[in-house]
């Protein structure tokens, strides 16, 4: 069964009104935990690195980001004089939009039924799920690299051209390890994935794919938003402020709202994926909440660690960061695919290809060698298979 | 069940956040200010006024990066429907994909033994001048006791 079954009879009125409550919900609790997010990374933070943090705005300044928001709606406004004036508009739209999108897809509860009609706790159950998150963050790159082109400053073109090599690259990671969940699964829907992880614990992705993927994910995810240890796309000591570095007021804003965003929905997008999603033990009280507990506790979780990783580790160089992406984790990821492919088949071709996994790392590991004497020879290309640079 | 009906829902979310984001940009242009000065438009330099526009060029590297991508979100766009399907495929599936990635594979071995997936400057180990070990005198000796560097290469400190 693919398909929302809110729409299995028609689009009558009744429908219609659930759609919009529903988008209504997902988009106020998305806009109000986003300011939470804020709030929990920066007391997070300063709790671990020994200070205060904000404590002014309301209880435990928890609406320091909401006096932050209004402040900015009174700053100026700049328009840089060399920037390409409509793109620079444009961007900061193309950034907040999809952030508020890929939520959309995110199975957040169980199914209920609201006056004869089966509804999910999602905002939309298209068949091609998952893919439509794929999209949307492919399109978060395009924000960045306008924002930075458009600028017609040094420092944010800069910073536009490292974040798109950086974000396409780790995009490859997430692609191959969202196929060995559809690989278990057999569907793109979101609600599917949730639903094949269900019942048990040790029917969770992160364990039947053998946790490797789920760390692959979590990484690449990381990157992917730019949020440290990744974020050299904004290294201001290189960078001045990277990206957006020309944009004030609400336009930058509403980056940094973006960025937020994104982190609630790529932890979110963790927890369907490799976590069961809303799956957790309920009791028979009120028995839609349980599987909307079980999510949030999990999200939050993810969001915590995700600040934990940021006050934890330093930053990335870039050859570091390329490195990581193309010689390590790729590789490892194209070769668990192949791993968990064979493993459904039968457990000896598993073990044939983890052999072929091994191989491959060598063969990885000497052409990366190679690669390097190559370059230090000055750029020339070694000739013939005996000589050595 | 029309099957764009279910994409519905994202369409009114879309209509939401992009009215969010376009009323927040009106709000901000009704309330903020709006003095510019030549000073503000300026490109962010720390001050300085820049003197060239900024580059048009770029190291191939990231060319490269991007050709790859492309290779591999190909194979990753085929690997969508060839997972959905795996289960009934079996042994025929597996051993097409193993084909397939291996020919993917091959190109990354190919782009990465030629140092085009290499960052940072090609650095040149500089010999400590026949001295094997790095202490605190060989290290004064290279720079110099100000600090200026470059001892007796023939520079003028």
């Amino acid at each position: 069964m693919t398909g929302d079954p809110l729409f299995a009879h028609g689009v009558g009125l009744a429908v219609v009104l659930i759609v919009i409550v529903k988008a209504v919900v997902a988009f106020v609790a998305l806009l109000v935990s986003t300011m939470l997010m804020v709030w929990f990374e920066r007391k997070v933070i300063s709790d671990m690195q020994d200070r205060i943090g904000p404590n002014r705005a309301g209880p435990f300044g928890i609406l320091q980001s909401l006096a932050d928001g209004t402040k900015l709606f009174f700053k100026e406004d700049l328009l840089p004089s060399r920037a390409e004036r409509v793109v620079f508009r444009l961007a900061p739209f193309v950034a907040v939009v999809p952030a508020f999108l890929v939520f959309a897809v995110v199975p957040v509860g169980g199914v209920v039924t609201i006056a004869h009609h089966v509804v999910e706790l999602q905002v939309a159950d298209p068949p091609m799920g998952i893919l439509f998150v794929l999209v949307m963050s492919s399109i978060a790159v395009y924000a960045t690299m306008l924002a930075g082109w458009s600028s017609g400053s040094k420092y944010p073109l800069l910073g536009a051209v490292r974040a798109s090599a950086q974000m396409i690259s780790y995009e490859a990671v997430i692609g191959l390890t969202v196929v060995m969940v559809i690989l278990e699964s057999h569907s793109l829907s979101t609600r599917a994935i949730v639903e094949s992880q269900a019942q048990h614990f040790w029917q969770w992705n992160v364990i039947r794919l053998g946790i490797v993927p789920f760390v692959l994910f979590f990484i690449a995810s990381t990157a992917e938003m730019n949020r440290p240890p990744f974020d050299l796309v904004e290294g201001e000591q290189e960078l001045g402020g990277g990206f957006n570095t020309e944009y004030s007021s609400l336009r930058f804003a509403l980056f940094y709202l973006a960025e937020f965003m994104n982190t609630i929905t790529m932890s979110a997008v963790a927890v369907t994926l490799f976590f069961g999603g809303p799956d957790g033990p309920g009791f028979h009280v009120v028995r839609w909440l349980w599987p909307i507990l079980w999510f949030v506790g999990k999200t939050t979780i993810f969001c915590y660690v995700q600040v934990w990783i940021r006050a934890a580790l330093p930053r990335l160089r870039y050859d570091q960061l390329m490195d990581l992406g193309w010689k390590r984790m790729i590789p490892l990821s194209l070769g668990w695919l192949l791993i968990v492919a064979g493993v459904i088949v039968s457990v000896s071709w598993g073990f044939a290809l983890m052999g072929a996994l091994l191989v491959g790392a060598v063969l990885v590991w000497q052409a990366a060698r190679l690669g390097r004497r190559r370059r230090l020879a000055g750029l020339e290309p070694v000739t013939g298979p005996g000589a050595r640079g | 069940m029309g099957s764009l009906d279910s994409y519905l829902p994202i369409f009114v979310l879309f209509v939401l956040a992009l009215a969010f984001a376009g009323l927040s940009v009106l709000a901000s242009r009704l309330l903020a200010p709006r003095r510019p000065t030549a000073a503000k438009e300026a490109p962010y330099e720390c001050g300085i006024v820049p003197t060239y526009e900024p580059a048009q060029r770029f190291p191939v590297r990231f060319y490269v990066v991007a050709m790859i991508y492309v290779i591999f979100d190909i194979e990753i766009v085929f690997l969508f429907p060839w997972a959905v399907v795996y289960g009934q495929l079996g042994r025929f599936g597996l051993v097409e994909i193993v084909v397939f990635a291996a020919s993917v594979f091959f190109s990354l071995l190919y782009l990465l033994s030629t140092g085009s997936l290499d960052w940072g400057p090609v650095k040149r180990v500089r010999p400590l001048a026949g001295r094997l070990e790095r202490t605190t005198a060989s290290t004064v000796r290279r720079h110099g006791a100000t600090g200026t560097g470059d001892e007796g290469s023939g520079r003028a400190a």
